[in-house]
């Protein structure tokens, strides 16, 4: 059963699944787009801000989407894309072999969006690591169709 | 003739606000689309090319988090260009947050981005007794000059440890 965007309730709050970032998810993405020390190399990072190899902030921004729309999926969410991200706090490093999980706020919405057929629902998401530390923090704005698009999801 | 200093070995005091860089222009390739979808974000509009038409989005379309993630690719590379022999880790300041974050038009393949970066404001605090921020405002433009992505990011800069700060709030 499909949940549309009038269906997602202010209030709502849910735990995203869970996902485990291994050394070499982490090398594969820092070569791609963030070739920095601390992301590839082990003495490199020990020696800077962050003590040690961690993942770069962009790999924790796309995999807190995967985690969120992999869940939304699973509720039957039509989720479209992300319109905004109004603010964003990167608050803790992501070391080799972290698992990572997201807990969603549902803030409310509009009815509209630069999308034809889609709602913006605001949500506040906090992904933490295993020992319930909070690596980031962030209000973002998700794409949600409009339950008269069934083609959407 | 005194050299210029590269802008990664340039301490944080010595970076001026309205500073602009053009980072470079990046074009996203239909593989390049999928292969990120497949990984980051598994939604047909990003990793079907034919099933995306049926969808809202009329086609395949890149994640925002690509764009956001190529932006840091062409933010490095530019920034080692004008840092060749300094490798020294210590030096890179790690990224502390972002405001207004807002995607405007859909990137589709074969669409060229061209990343601008401008600084806008140094805000008068010290990070763990050593680094400043640098905030900056960063725009991604289309071939046809759309904007297609605009965010600030605070990006932490080593302070000169030669310099006694000016009664900055140490946090």
């Amino acid at each position: 059963m499909s949940r549309y965007w009038s269906d997602l309730q202010p209030g709502e709050t849910f735990a995203t699944g869970q996902l485990t970032l291994d050394r070499e998810a982490i090398l594969d993405f820092a070569a791609e787009f963030d070739p920095q020390p601390y992301h590839l190399d082990n003495a490199a990072a020990e020696d800077s801000i962050f003590g040690g190899l961690c993942a770069s902030g962009w790999q924790v921004t796309a995999l807190m989407m995967r985690l969120l729309t992999d869940t939304l999926h699973q509720q039957g969410v039509p989720v479209m894309g992300i319109d905004s991200v109004p603010s964003l706090r990167w608050k803790a490093p992501v070391f080799v072999d972290d698992t990572l999980q997201g807990k969603v706020t549902i803030r409310g919405g509009e009815n509209n969006s630069r999308q034809a057929g889609c709602g913006r629902t605001h949500m506040d998401i906090t992904v933490h690591n295993q020992d319930g530390r909070p690596v980031i923090e962030l209000n973002a704005v998700l794409l949600v169709a409009h339950g008269e698009h069934s083609d959407a999801a | 003739m005194q050299r210029k200093p590269y802008i990664r070995s340039r301490w944080w005091e010595d970076i001026p606000v309205g500073e602009f860089h053009v980072f470079g222009s990046h074009t996203f390739s239909e593989l390049e689309i999928i292969e990120f979808g497949e990984r980051y974000a598994p939604e047909i509009y990003h990793t079907d090319p034919v099933a995306a038409r049926d969808t809202l989005h009329r086609g395949l379309v890149a994640s925002g988090w690509h764009l956001t993630a190529t932006w840091m690719r062409l933010m490095v590379d530019y920034m080692e260009r004008f840092a060749r022999g300094v490798r020294d880790g210590r030096r890179n300041g790690a990224g502390m947050g972002l405001e207004d974050l807002e995607w405007f038009v859909p990137v589709r393949p074969g669409h060229t981005i061209t990343f601008t970066y401008e600084i806008t404001e140094k805000p008068e605090r010290v990070v763990r007794d050593r680094w400043g921020i640098i905030r900056s405002r960063n725009e991604a433009y289309n071939q046809y000059n759309e904007l297609v992505m605009r965010f600030n990011i605070d990006i932490l800069a080593e302070r000169n440890p030669g310099v006694e700060d000016g009664g900055a709030l140490a946090e």
